[in-house]
């Protein structure tokens, strides 16, 4: 009896483990897909980031539709696997690798966090593959192997300081929360500060998940500030303006700049608590072109109609529309030669936020600026806009002031 | 009759024999094509030090009936240890970028070590040695145990993950360190492949190592003491055992498992974060050990290889908005019904079977 | 002068969110010994709770009356996780006794399930509460603002606590349930339904999580993950307190709440909460059991 147990113990628990890997091999598609190239989806859809990567991805979605309904790109219908990140960069890496290597897509959309994009970036340019990445960042990156389509800083943050000196403020109170993006930014707010002669009264990073921001308003009121440049991200800008409203506190008292605050996140905050306060993009709902008409239309109706369209969900719509253009420039679905077609620096787009054009050096989009007030409604009013379309420059290396700093990366 | 008794005595390790022999072939059946992309070769390198971390985890747990919550934290450490060393490599000893941006302008002493020499390798070990034993030389000493441990343990991480979020200027906050090859250089592409089976093979004799250590380890009259301790602590005090002692001990020791594990990890991964020592993901190590068999080894590398395995495939296409439910409901389950997990499971189930052909 | 008072005012405000959120554990935990990791969810569930009667009232009842809708919620949130919290009980719980541990990672599974059908049912978006009229903007005296709803939660947790007191040590389920807390074997001579006892005590401690879902929701984001946040430190607290122990759960509360903050005056917010952590656990070396231990001379 138990040795006819422990035999089958055995036999049965290596039947497990070998069907485990049988799992694996279902995976691959043997058939020869003539008809169609796959393109790959990486965003959280579990997790902490789940939050914010949903509405990124619908956007991917919706453009892939349209262009398959529209003929699809060199005569072939997109497909996309879906990965999910599992708000965690390890997981990032491993299903980069995956989508790469055995799903063997054409491109990878995906990330948000700078964290998934750091983890990511050494894999895409070991296997020499493309990543379309959607968020505006801290910049200090150029990988040769990724197209960014959100904002450099002097596409974001730079030219809102700008606009506060604009409008005379003086005194800055820098609040992140505690990773890379508001760390990077505030470090480049400061340099520009300085030079611009304007105080930072202070400098504070919140927890990621951060509940109670209590002791941190009890700092600004020491502080006084006149205004607060915001870059927290998530769920901390709930607690963080619910808590600053709780003590009567509107843009009135204290106005903010919040570069994390786009018309998803002031749906989930209320419209009358953010109602005036400040925010920079390169894109609003309330962007009057034909093309922004039909962009929200189309999210609307496919989505409902309670859904909003925002910033990061417009880059990532312009970026499946972006790479389409670039596979038709290059003729082939092959990385190499989309990436030279990227390089000519001829991949335009007529975007919903206006015409963007992927600068060939630096792979990020020359966009316009756009600085917006919350109103009622929940929508952003744009306040102020560059006249045209501002030159990514990732390492602000045509700023004086920031050269002077010493902001670049040491090699 | 005679393979049969052969089979009665080493169950456990001819499962495991035909584990390792899996794996040992997959780089072989990668060469032929019979399975497609390097990458699974990378992933499986993760599975075989989640493996390892598990079985740590299983010797403190399954054994001795001490439930850490917390151990992604000594994971973290020797993957931060494996990291650092690998970055100065990168970097040939210079700043780093996140330190420049920290305000850094020398080299941190933190760091300086792992400039030094490779020796350096081995806080890999040590890291989360002196953690361990200095948390649990006092938390076993004041007789803390059960529940309680389970909670300051992952408290503790919570802690830890908090510091190193905070330390930006020195561990790069929540990015953690990327960008680093692996200690045979890069491993990643068709051209790199000889590097990447020599890691392969390393890290599994590692895995065979620490199954043979733990083996022999509780097959022993120490393997019985741990036991003694999970089923009547106070009856094997009374009986004379420094039971603190054997709890610290078994807890320094997985996690050093913990810690040669997180090093193959980050050598596979290419990156370390914080987020490997989130209370998720140590809970995450748990799971595996708890649905493979806790109290048998064998159960603990069937549990990592299994669960990961599952997740891998099942986060995505079609499943992607359904995996959750379905590791939840395997979880609940598991616990609720089949307490030995597979290998309980096998065990108990399979004989019946067996005996009704 | 001011800073002080604000200090104070914040560590109490602080204390009574981290009470609110631990009571219900203060009495699944330490009561009965079991380990809810998805306690948390029942938080979320209390805050998504607020959510959806807002909804109903803006759907179906004149704007006069709108405020109202945060006490219905209140009442749909108890009732709700009591309700869910019966069932968890009924067909998990119930088969785990006496094995904490597959306790504690048993309802881990289930908090992965509820995380996942909070982004089904809701998105995975976050959602909106507006605070009622009553309760929204704050009291200026002198230089110091105090926010009604800061003051609403402290007065509600004291009214939760009286409650939990009243039943605990007042009623007849009470004595029922102190008396299989105590003794189970005993109690059940004594002919009392312990299984009843059980799921009622579990639901109540469910419950009250749903309450402090209504609180949270107000102070913060309400999405798939706002339990998370709130678990450690309520664990901590209940441990800290000492098991088995309300008074303990307060004080516990207290600790960890006003330490937070007075810490975060000097550091960033990121090392407080290492610290008051690391503070906690190297009391706990001193204090295994907690600050009040419940005398037994009970060994295994």
């Amino acid at each position: 009896m138990n040795i006819a147990r422990k035999f089958l113990s055995t036999i049965a628990a290596s039947t497990v483990v070998l069907g485990a890997f049988g799992l694996m091999g279902c995976n691959e598609d043997k058939a020869a897909e003539s008809t169609s190239v796959k393109v790959g989806l990486l965003h959280s859809l579990t997790g902490p980031m789940a939050i914010s990567e949903k509405s990124v991805r619908d956007a991917e979605v919706l453009a892939i539709e349209q262009i398959n309904k529209a003929g699809g790109v060199l005569g072939k219908q997109i497909v996309f696997v879906e990965e999910d990140g599992a708000s965690e960069p390890s997981t990032f890496a491993t299903k980069a690798e995956k989508l790469i290597d055995i799903e063997k897509v054409a491109t990878v959309f995906g990330c948000w966090t700078s964290s998934s994009r750091k983890a990511v970036k050494p894999i895409f340019e070991e296997y020499k593959s493309l990543l379309w990445y959607p968020v505006q960042y801290e910049g200090m990156e150029m990988s040769p192997n990724i197209v960014y389509t959100g904002a450099a800083p002097n596409q974001q943050i730079v030219p809102a300081i700008e606009y506060l000196i604009s409008k005379g403020y003086k005194k800055l109170f820098l609040l992140g929360s505690d990773y890379v993006f508001p760390r990077t930014a505030n470090m480049i707010i400061n340099a520009q500060a300085k030079a611009a002669g304007i105080s930072v009264v202070g400098e504070e990073y919140a927890d990621m998940d951060q509940t109670d921001f209590a002791a941190i308003i009890a700092k600004i009121e020491a502080a006084k500030p006149d205004v607060i440049v915001n870059t927290l991200n998530g769920t901390g800008n709930v607690s963080f303006f619910k808590q600053m409203s709780e003590k009567n506190y509107s843009s009135k008292e204290y106005m903010t700049m919040s570069f994390s605050i786009a018309e998803e996140e002031v749906a989930t905050i209320g419209p009358a608590i953010l109602k005036g306060h400040l925010v920079s993009w390169n894109y609003y709902q309330t962007t009057s072109t034909p093309e922004n008409t039909a962009f929200v239309a189309a999210y609307k109706e496919k989505f409902g109609a309670n859904r909003v369209t925002s910033d990061p969900a417009e880059a990532a719509y312009d970026a499946v529309y972006l790479w389409a253009e670039a596979v038709k420039a290059a003729k082939s679905f092959e990385v190499d030669a989309v990436l030279a077609a990227i390089k000519s620096g001829s991949i335009s787009y007529k975007a919903p936020e206006g015409v963007v054009a992927i600068d060939g050096k630096s792979q990020h989009l020359a966009k316009p600026v756009r600085v917006g007030e919350v109103s009622e409604d929940g929508l952003i009013k744009e306040v102020y806009a560059t006249a045209a379309p501002v030159a990514p420059d990732p390492y602000l290396t045509t700023y004086d002031w920031a050269v002077k700093a010493g902001l670049q990366p040491l090699n | 009759m005679k393979a049969l008794r052969l089979f009665e005595r080493h169950g456990s390790n001819i499962t495991f024999g035909i584990i390792v022999f899996i794996l040992a072939m997959m780089p072989v059946l990668l060469m032929m094509g019979v399975v497609s992309g390097g990458s699974t070769i990378l992933f499986l390198g993760k599975c075989i030090s989640f493996a390892i971390v598990a079985i740590g985890i299983d010797l403190i747990w399954g054994y001795t009936g001490i439930l850490s919550l917390g151990h992604g934290l000594y994971f973290a450490l020797g993957g931060y240890a494996m990291a650092m060393y690998l970055k100065m490599q990168a970097t040939g000893g210079h700043l780093t970028d996140f330190m420049h941006i920290g305000g850094l302008t020398e080299m941190p002493l933190i760091w300086v070590p792992f400039t030094l020499s490779p020796g350096s390798l081995l806080l890999v070990i040590i890291a989360p040695a002196v953690v361990a034993w200095i948390v649990g030389y006092f938390i076993f000493k004041n007789r803390v145990k059960g529940v309680y441990f389970s909670i300051i343990s992952q408290a503790l991480t919570w802690a830890a993950c908090s510091l190193f979020i905070a330390m930006s200027p020195y561990t790069n906050g929540n990015v953690g360190i990327t960008e680093i090859k692996s200690i045979f250089g890069s491993i990643k592409g068709s051209a790199n492949q000889g590097n990447m089976f020599l890691l392969f093979y390393v890290s599994l004799i590692a895995l065979i190592a620490v199954y043979a250590l733990s083996k022999f380890l509780v097959e022993r009259k120490f393997g019985k003491v741990l036991i003694a301790i999970r089923d009547g602590e106070n009856r094997t005090y009374f009986s004379g055992y420094p039971v603190s002692r054997y709890k610290t001990f078994i807890y320094v020791l997985s996690a050093i498992f913990a810690g040669i594990a997180g090093a193959i990890f980050v050598n596979f991964n290419g990156c370390i974060t914080p987020s490997q020592m989130t209370i998720t993901y140590s809970i995450g190590m748990v799971i595996w050990v708890a649905i493979g068999g806790r109290g048998t080894i064998i159960g603990a590398v069937i549990g990592a290889f299994f669960i990961n395995i599952c997740e891998y495939n099942l986060s995505s296409g079609s499943t992607v908005e359904i995996w959750q439910y379905i590791i939840g409901v395997l979880f609940c389950v598991t616990i609720l019904f089949f307490k030995g997990g597979i290998v309980g499971l096998v065990r108990d189930k399979v004989p019946s079977l067996f005996k009704k052909v | 002068m001011e800073q002080t008072i604000n200090i104070l005012f914040n560590g109490l405000s602080l204390s009574s969110i981290i009470l609110l959120t631990s009571l219900g554990l203060a009495i699944t935990f330490g009561v009965m010994r079991v380990i809810n990791m998805a306690h948390g969810e029942f938080v979320m569930i209390g805050a998504y709770m607020t959510f959806v009667v807002q909804q109903l009232f803006a759907k179906f009842l004149p704007e006069s009356i709108g405020g109202l809708y945060y006490f219905v919620a209140i009442i749909a949130a108890f009732g709700v996780a009591f309700g869910l919290g019966s069932l968890l009980e009924k067909f998990v719980i119930s088969r785990l006794y006496g094995r904490e541990i597959d306790s504690l990672l048993a309802t881990w599974g289930i908090s992965l399930i509820l995380q996942q059908g909070a982004r089904s049912i809701f998105g995975s978006q976050g959602v909106n509460v507006t605070a009622p009229s009553f309760l929204s903007g704050g009291i200026t005296l002198g230089e110091c603002t105090f926010s009604y709803n800061r003051i609403f939660i402290i007065l509600l947790v004291a009214l939760c606590m009286g409650a939990v007191w009243l039943v605990m040590y007042k009623s007849n389920f009470g004595r029922q349930m102190r008396a299989v807390m105590q003794n189970r074997p005993m109690a059940q001579c004594m002919g009392i339904n312990s299984r009843k006892v059980d799921n009622l005590t579990f639901a109540m401690g469910s419950g009250f999580a749903g309450i402090a879902g209504c609180s949270v929701a107000l102070l913060g984001s309400i999405d798939s993950t706002v339990g998370q946040s709130y678990i450690v430190n309520s664990f901590m607290a209940v441990v800290l307190g000492g098991v088995g122990n309300l008074i303990g759960t307060v004080i516990g509360s207290g600790i960890i709440g006003i330490s937070s903050i007075f810490t975060e005056n000097y550091t960033s917010s990121t090392i407080a909460k290492a610290v008051v952590l690391l503070i906690v656990i190297v009391f706990l070396q001193k204090r295994p059991q907690g600050l009040f231990v419940i005398k037994s001379r009970n060994l295994d």
